[in-house]
């Protein structure tokens, strides 16, 4: 063999395990995985929670008595809801528009609930319904004073409590809704889900 | 130190380690873990859809056989009146709860021999008319001849013509007003008492004896220039001398004519009489000066 042939092979192989390093540091993977699977990486609130907790409240919602009595009363008129302040009374992030709008969806596809834009929705469907005053024909012109009141308020909040000890830590959260009449201000309707958390960080496992 | 000694100076350590209170491990069983699936939603919806669309039609249902029973069988205003949403004197059963929108199961409804009364199946869901929410109605052979509201100030019975005009309406509100305003008087609360008072007085304006009531309060309250206002509206109001020429019909007002006057009496000597309010003179309107208008 040449020294020549040896200095090629060298060369060669420094270039493969430069290959195989460069190779090696693009780590990022992405793929679409199913959206009701249960994924938990830091403990911290996520989708599975949100999910978890918006199929116990539609159950409690929508399957309760408090829709059925008013329809019972109202000649099978279902009640009209009218979504508001839901607060995020823990540490953590909870988006809390995921489960509200989960909720939302159910009260309208069941046919059981009548449900009316939230105070932040409805001052842009005014703005557009006072411009059409203005600019638009009078047969196609949406007609003011014509919104639907709403009978029943929804509400409510989450609540977390922690308990940690060395690489232990268990998260408790506390959902809480309700229904609360716009006349009477009786809550006509309390729905709650609980959710306990056991995280372990262990410095070594599989 | 012995060897059966430092054994059992090592057994005590031992136990006295085991028992530290240091932190406890959780051994639940996890009941949904990574690679688990959360129910979904569209069942659950699904579920609620097909129960409420049989609850729904069954109450549909009921609601349209009364209402085709109660148009079939009204004439004239009674027609209108199940139209427009109200339930007037005179209506039978099924117009009454056509009149509300609602089916029988609504309501309860109790028969004794040609007296019949309605109400509410559930309360605080009270069916409503046009006028308010229905908490009784009681039906006299078969028609309506009372019906009750809840109202902010109390239930308000409608049994007859008059009770069922605007003027009607009014004065059965003002009556609530006054006598929630005479509880607070006698309960010694003179402010909330005067504002009960004073809304009465909005919808009873030829009251004279409201207006009585509300000077009252307001001398009670040292107030005196607008009590001395206020009887002099009082008096004002009254035609006195047809009043004395009653007797004693009118006693308890001819007392409230007199107490009135004595008090404007004590009144006008204690304090100079309320200023008169000058006449409306045309003024120049002239433009702000365009400093003001810099400064903005």
């Amino acid at each position: 063999m040449t020294f020549l042939t040896t200095v090629a092979l060298r060369r060669a192989a420094v270039l493969g395990l430069a290959a195989v390093t460069l190779a090696a540091c693009n780590n990022k993977r992405v793929s679409r995985v199913d959206p009701s699977s249960v994924t938990d990486l830091s403990g911290r609130w996520n989708d599975v929670d949100s999910k978890l907790v918006a199929n116990a409240l539609i159950d409690q919602s929508v399957g309760g008595q408090w829709n059925g009595q008013y329809a019972s009363a109202h000649g099978g008129t279902p009640p009209t809801v009218i979504v508001g302040s839901f607060r995020n009374r823990t540490l953590e992030h909870v988006p809390i528009g995921t489960f509200v709008k989960d909720l939302e969806r159910a009260y309208v596809n069941s046919g059981r609930v009548r449900l009316v834009a939230s105070r932040d929705e409805r001052s842009e469907v005014r703005d557009e319904r006072d411009d059409q005053q203005t600019n638009a024909s009078a047969e196609t012109r949406a007609r003011i004073g014509k919104e639907s009141g709403a009978n029943y308020m929804l509400q409510g909040d989450v609540q977390a409590i922690e308990d940690a000890e060395g690489r232990e830590k268990i998260v408790f959260y506390q959902i809480d809704a309700f229904l609360v009449d716009l006349e009477s201000n009786q809550k006509v309707w309390i729905g709650q889900h609980k959710i306990k958390k056991y995280i372990d960080r262990r410095r070594i496992g599989w | 130190m012995t060897t059966p000694m430092k054994a059992s100076v090592l057994l005590c350590a031992a136990v006295l380690l085991a028992a530290c209170n240091g932190p406890r491990r959780v051994r639940e069983r996890p009941i949904m873990t990574n690679g688990d699936r959360t129910p979904s939603q569209d069942r659950i919806i699904a579920r609620a859809a097909a129960e409420g669309f049989s609850d729904n039609a069954m109450l549909t249902q009921s609601r349209d056989s009364v209402y085709a029973k109660a148009v079939a069988t009204c004439r004239g205003t009674i027609c209108a009146s199940v139209v427009k949403g109200e339930i007037s004197l005179g209506m039978t059963l099924a117009q009454a709860m056509a009149a509300t929108r609602t089916a029988p199961a609504a309501w309860t409804v109790r028969e004794s021999g040609a007296a019949t009364v309605m109400v509410p199946r559930v309360l605080g869901n009270s069916p409503r008319d046009a006028t308010g929410e229905v908490v009784m109605v009681q039906f006299d052979d078969e028609r309506v001849n009372a019906v009750s509201y809840r109202e902010t100030q109390g239930i308000r019975v409608v049994s007859s013509a008059a009770d069922t005009t605007t003027d009607g309406r009014a004065n059965a509100m003002a009556d609530a007003l006054i006598r929630e305003g005479d509880q607070f008087n006698a309960a010694g609360d003179r402010a909330r008492a005067l504002d009960r008072y004073d809304r009465a007085l909005a919808m009873k304006r030829a009251d004279a004896m409201l207006e009585y009531k509300v000077a009252t309060m307001l001398d009670l309250q040292l107030r005196p220039v607008e009590a001395q206002i206020r009887y002099q509206r009082f008096l004002q109001s009254l035609e006195i001398e047809q009043i004395r020429a009653r007797g004693d019909a009118n006693a308890q007002l001819a007392d409230a004519i007199a107490r009135a006057q004595q008090r404007l009496i004590i009144l006008e000597r204690q304090a100079p009489a309320p200023p008169a309010v000058p006449p409306r003179e045309p003024t120049a309107v002239t433009p702000p000066p365009p400093d003001s208008l810099q400064r903005d």
